[in-house]
């Protein structure tokens, strides 16, 4: 039942454990080269909590304009018959204004 | 002397006393008190009659040459800052506030020169007579800047027929039932209508008239007539303005 193991295999085999060595101590290298560097340990977390202002300050820059001038002033867009009638209006007090000052009651006796 | 003193002055008051068979429709007005009202010249007018000077006559003249002066100076704002005034009317109200100062300026110059009573008295009575700026100039200009006004108001008013017309016709293609926006903007448009039909006529009425139209007579009628009219023409923008604001909300309850 148990086969004997041939060379060829077992250099297979050490060869395969060889290079699974090697590339653990390749990530290793990686890894601690960044953290002497730029603290990447600091980074990840750092880079954590900035998402997270960057979410909550996302909706915050939107809330900004609804509050602001701008955000009122688009559904209350100025209704030009308004203004026409406003200025009809002001006509009106112009010839009001003509009407009691034509009285020369109000001006003076010639 | 004293009864010759006293005519001249009841001769400037007979103006004061034209002012109520003319003012027409205005109401009773308290007396003015500014600088153009014609109490400013009251202490004037009793130390000359009291002083009986040629000094004392003379500064009653002045005096009432100047309160004139500043009445067209007020007028000349009223032309400058009027919105409604068409610029050939804005010229012809400019031209004849001009004359009336030159003319006044004139008589001031004649008054300062005379050397005796008689010919101040004479002249005082022109202050009044010969220009006629409170009974003639100052109602063409109020007359004719209102009835400029008025038909400035009725190119608005085409804008806002223009504007509800579109909102009616959009609704009643909806199918909303539009009848009563209709009718006020139907009763806005013959408001508007008659009150340009008051207006349109009153500066060419009024702007000819001359001093010795008014001296005669005939002017003071036509003015009486102007002003009737653009107080009616006045009532029929009121209501114009009344039958827009009507047809907006009618259509505001239909959306």
């Amino acid at each position: 039942m148990k086969r004997p193991v041939s060379t060829a295999t077992r250099l297979a085999a050490t060869a395969l454990l060889v290079g699974l060595a090697a590339v653990a101590c390749s990530g290793r290298g990686n890894a601690a080269g960044n953290q002497a560097g730029t603290t990447p340990a600091t980074a990840v977390v750092t880079t954590t909590p900035e998402a997270s202002p960057t979410l909550t300050v996302a909706p915050t820059d939107t809330a900004v304009p609804s509050d602001s001038p701008a955000g009122i002033d688009a559904p209350a867009t100025p209704d030009p018959l308004d203004s026409d009638l406003s200025g009809i209006q002001n006509l009106l007090n112009g010839v009001n204004d003509q009407l009691s000052g034509n009285d020369p009651g109000s001006a003076g006796g010639e | 002397m004293k009864t010759r003193i006293t005519s001249l002055l009841a001769g400037l008051a007979l103006g004061s006393s034209l002012i109520f068979v003319s003012a027409g429709i205005a109401g009773a007005v308290a007396p003015a008190t500014g600088p153009a009202g014609k109490g400013v010249c009251a202490t004037d007018a009793a130390t000359a009659r009291n002083d009986k000077t040629i000094g004392a006559l003379k500064a009653f003249a002045n005096c009432e040459i100047n309160r004139r002066f500043a009445t067209l100076n007020t007028l000349s704002g009223k032309i400058t800052a009027s919105k409604g005034l068409t610029t050939s009317d804005a010229a012809a109200l400019k031209n004849e506030i001009d004359s009336t100062r030159s003319g006044l300026t004139a008589l001031k110059a004649t008054i300062d020169a005379e050397t005796t009573i008689p010919a101040v008295k004479a002249d005082t009575v022109k202050i009044a007579a010969d220009y006629r700026v409170y009974l003639l100039v100052g109602p063409q200009v109020h007359l004719v800047i209102g009835a400029d006004t008025v038909l400035a108001a009725q190119a608005k008013f085409a804008t806002v027929n223009t504007n509800l017309a579109a909102r009616i016709a959009t609704l009643k293609a909806a199918g909303k039932n539009t009848t009563a926006a209709q009718a006020d903007l139907d009763a806005m448009n013959a408001a508007v209508t008659a009150a340009a039909g008051l207006a349109g006529p009153i500066p060419g009425q009024v702007l000819p008239l001359t001093v010795a139209q008014y001296n005669g007579g005939t002017a003071g009628p036509i003015l009486t007539s102007a002003k009737a009219a653009l107080v009616s023409a006045r009532n029929d923008l009121k209501t114009a303005l009344a039958q827009a604001k009507a047809c907006r909300t009618a259509l505001k309850a239909l959306k």
